[in-house]
């Protein structure tokens, strides 16, 4: 395996990024409006109800026991009067995105294990969120999309892709190495890329471009909550990826949680129950 | 000692059975105890709680079938924290990462 003879720019990934599937329209509404405060709340929910296959993924998330739901919700504007706007927004952009790659473009890319350790990675950034009391709907959304640069990398250039993971494979070293080395560019700046082109919030752009370094100045604490978070899911193995490696956890971000053992103990035994559900609506 | 459990749906779980964890509503308060004995009664209140998944306690496993089982938990753990150094005080986070889910599937006390 060699690396490619002419490595991937920025500029590269930048280009394609309209060639990849959009989301639907509706959830590029929901994005834009995050900062908006005079949204019609209710002509967005008609707009998504319109589609059965969302419709369907949000609600199953939505009633699933993480939100806790006594009474199940069975249209969207229900989901909205149980669980408030910014909730259901964050549950139907997550239905919306595991939907929106196609699948078995890239040999070697695993998208079933892809989605594995983005929806245990979202279950566990949001127990964490809710242990320091910290926002539960952006822990859980950073978490899901914390790697959505691999699947930009994965779609819009397949066969550059399988040569870094092989050369991975070969050299058993951290993904991150292996795509700087291969390709030129990495699956970090491809999602901060793709994060820009979608309109997501400055503080899931942070997120997304800084967990693998959440020590750097400005990273912002969504990144250390993240970066703790995929530690903890390679280390309780919830991929199940045979290879699978746990990186080097930052001091700076372990201690900006700042949580005890008995914590830790207790929460990686709710992620593991959490994941197990979410997996069931998500990825089902 | 870990416990060893498995997730069933709410359909699958039967009076008599045993929680092999704590049972946390959506906002983590504490519903029932590790080690609660459900009754039908119970089970039938779980969907006002929003829980259709439980944490239920495996069958009992041998102490062959134990020692097995952790022989593989301990494999494994190795081979995920492979790359990671107690003596480089940069790995001083890892470190602790690993002790805790160490505890957690080998049960406390266990050599890492």
């Amino acid at each position: 395996m060699s690396v490619l003879k002419q490595p991937l720019t920025l500029d590269d990934i930048v280009a394609r990024l309209d060639d990849l599937p959009s989301l639907p329209a509706v959830v590029m509404e929901l994005l834009d409006s995050i900062d908006q405060e005079d949204v019609d709340i209710s002509v967005l929910a008609k707009k998504v109800s319109y589609d059965q296959a969302l419709t369907a993924k949000t609600l199953r998330l939505a009633n699933s026991s993480q939100y806790g739901l006594q009474v199940k919700a069975t249209t969207i504007q229900q989901a909205i009067t149980y669980l408030g706007f910014q909730t259901t927004r964050s549950l139907i952009t997550s239905a919306a995105i595991t939907g929106c790659f196609p699948e078995g473009r890239c040999p070697g890319f695993d998208d079933k294990q892809f989605w594995r350790h983005s929806v245990a990675t979202a279950a566990c950034a949001k127990v964490l969120a809710r242990q320091i009391r910290f926002n539960q709907d952006y822990a859980f959304t950073a978490g899901l999309l914390h790697n959505v640069g691999r699947l930009v990398l994965v779609s819009s250039f397949p066969e550059q892709y399988a040569q870094a993971i092989a050369w991975q494979a070969q050299h058993d070293c951290t993904l991150l190495e292996a795509e700087r080395t291969v390709l030129g560019v990495d699956h970090v700046q491809a999602g901060v890329a793709l994060a820009e082109h979608w309109n997501f919030s400055d503080t899931m752009r942070l997120a997304i471009g800084n967990y693998p370094h959440p020590e750097t100045p400005g990273a912002g604490f969504l990144a250390s909550l993240i970066h703790v978070a995929n530690a903890i899911v390679c280390a309780l193995d919830l991929a199940q990826r045979g290879d699978d490696m746990v990186p080097r956890v930052s001091l700076v971000a372990w201690q900006a949680l700042g949580l005890s053992e008995e914590t830790y103990l207790q929460l990686f035994r709710e992620t593991e129950l959490r994941y197990d559900e979410i997996t069931a609506a998500l990825l089902s | 000692m870990a416990v060893t459990h498995q997730t069933l749906p709410l359909q699958q779980v039967r009076p008599g059975m045993i929680l092999s964890d704590v049972l946390l509503d959506a906002h983590g308060q504490v519903l029932l105890p590790q080690g609660a004995v459900l009754t039908e009664n119970m089970l039938s209140l779980m969907p006002r709680h929003g829980i259709d998944m439980l944490p239920i306690q495996a069958p009992d496993l041998t102490p062959e079938e134990k020692a097995a089982q952790q022989d593989v938990h301990r494999v494994r753990l190795a081979h995920l924290f492979r790359k990671y150094d107690p003596d480089n005080p940069d790995d001083a986070a890892t470190s602790i990462l690993h002790s805790y889910v160490n505890s957690y599937r080998l049960g406390k006390g266990e050599p890492a």
